[in-house]
């Protein structure tokens, strides 16, 4: 059959843009529709962008992506005791997002493809039991069908298409936070990234202030979203960001002046990555796929990273025009020896945190000195995790969920 | 209708529609749109929202339907 495009995607963020990018420059017509009325808005992250991350992707980010250089990190533990890692050199970048994911579909543009705004796919369109293309909707005009033999999802957590099409593509409240975030100015930063933990400050989640320029900074927080630390609108319990953000700024020696310029907030992922990536003629890519860091939450760098990966496997589906399942399998494969082994792992780690009290973070605090951050931050964990064990025994079986 | 969102409130994060089982939540340019035909009353929506710009509604109209 004549179709209209080589590849449809689904949304304009980071693995849409990368996707896209790869597949023009190697000649594909791709069609990229995103709902949103303006790409990059509304911002619904905390903006931080790791320098290795960047470096591995091979892009050069533009000034007016990045709002500052951050030079390391301050970790605050629950009893107010600090580890600083400062560093000469940059170790990452806190971006602009808004004018970040513009500036990335842009040089996919450049590249000869098409992006469509404002414009709402709806729905899939199946020739054969398989999927041809998608229904979109735009404006006013009645929707109307494109068609392409193969549709990518990058659609992000909300993932409404990629769930259409069979995908699990749903994180349950444990496996998510929720997170509340202004923009906040004047802050007296030193270009660190600062983290603040404790069941008092961010149960299951911690609060971050990270610097921006003109001496902004994002302040925000996570929680995990299955506590129930409040009253929601209608009487049911649930949590609550917004009121563990507030309660800290205001006991915040220098926030508590501060002006707050913008509101954000948003759901993000900790959980794992769902457990099928593709289908025949249809491959889901990046957040919606979660995959995202189970830390952090982060998850631009490994958008980008998937978006390479998948952007590979489809140029050889083109190539011999077959979109079956078991060839769009290799970008799978090869994410899952790859990113995916390293996500597994933070996932790990993220429950060994989760379980540790506020007590066993004072103590890790209080044993682990600033060499040993930049030991820890450099991949190096044996030394400082032997420290940290030493006096207390009940760590081990924690920490041995990590090596298990 | 099960639940109410207050627009003004409402930040967009779409953390609602990424958590809701059955994508009765979706966003539509600068804002959320509720499918009250998809809606199962779970309150999972509710629970996540970081702006608590969801209510939820007692379901008045069911009770009687079951009596």
């Amino acid at each position: 059959m004549q179709y209209d495009h080589d590849v449809i995607i689904i949304g304009a963020g980071p693995s849409g843009a990368t996707v896209s990018r790869l597949l023009a420059q190697n000649g594909l017509d791709v069609m990229v529709f995103d709902k949103r009325k303006e790409l990059g808005e509304p911002v619904r992250c905390g903006e931080g962008l790791g320098i290795r991350e960047a470096v591995a992707q091979n892009i050069d980010i533009p000034k007016q992506c990045i709002s500052t250089d951050i030079h390391g990190a301050k970790v605050i533990s629950p009893d107010g005791s600090e580890i600083v890692w400062r560093d000469k050199e940059t170790t990452g970048w806190v971006l602009e997002r808004k004018m970040f994911d513009k500036w990335l579909m842009e040089q996919a543009v450049h590249k000869g493809a098409r992006v469509q705004s404002y414009t709402r796919v709806t729905d899939l369109v199946y020739k054969d039991g398989k999927p041809q293309g998608v229904v979109v909707s735009h404006g006013a005009r009645e929707p109307y069908e494109v068609t392409a033999p193969l549709i990518v999802s990058a659609e992000g957590m909300e993932s409404q298409i990629a769930r259409k099409a069979g995908f699990r593509a749903l994180s349950t409240l444990y496996d998510v936070d929720t997170c509340y975030q202004y923009e906040m100015q004047e802050y007296d930063h030193e270009n660190l990234i600062e983290l603040y933990f404790g069941t008092e400050a961010a149960p299951r989640g911690y609060v971050w202030i990270f610097p921006k320029a003109d001496k902004k900074a994002n302040v925000g927080v996570g929680i995990g979203a299955h506590l129930e630390t409040g009253m929601k609108d209608g009487g049911l319990k649930g949590a609550t960001p917004k009121d563990f953000l507030d309660k800290f700024i205001e006991n915040h020696p220098q926030l508590k002046n501060a002006s707050k310029l913008q509101d954000f907030g948003g759901i993000i992922s900790v959980g794992a990555p769902i457990d099928s990536f593709v289908k025949d003629n249809f491959l889901v890519v990046g957040t919606g796929a979660r995959q995202v860091d189970p830390i952090h939450g982060g998850g631009i760098a490994l958008a980008m990273e998937a978006g390479v990966i998948a952007a590979n496997t489809i140029l050889k589906a083109h190539n011999t025009k077959d979109y079956s399942e078991s060839l769009l399998k290799e970008y799978e494969t090869i994410w899952r020896a790859g990113p995916g082994k390293k996500v597994a792992k933070r996932l790990l780690l993220r429950k060994v945190l989760e379980a540790a009290s506020d007590d066993d973070f004072n103590h890790i605090f209080k044993s682990i000195t600033d060499k040993d951050l930049n030991k820890v931050m450099n991949g190096n964990f044996a030394g400082p995790v032997a420290k940290v064990v030493a006096g207390r025994p009940q760590l081990v079986s924690l920490l041995k969920a990590l090596v298990s | 209708m099960p639940i109410e969102i207050n627009h003004s409130r409402c930040i967009q994060c779409i953390g609602c529609a990424s958590v809701c089982p059955t994508g009765a939540i979706e966003l539509d340019g600068l804002r959320m749109v509720f499918h009250p035909e998809k809606c199962i009353s779970c309150g999972t929506c509710v629970k996540g929202c970081p702006a608590n710009a969801i209510k939820f509604l007692p379901k008045v109209g069911e009770e009687k339907k079951e009596e």
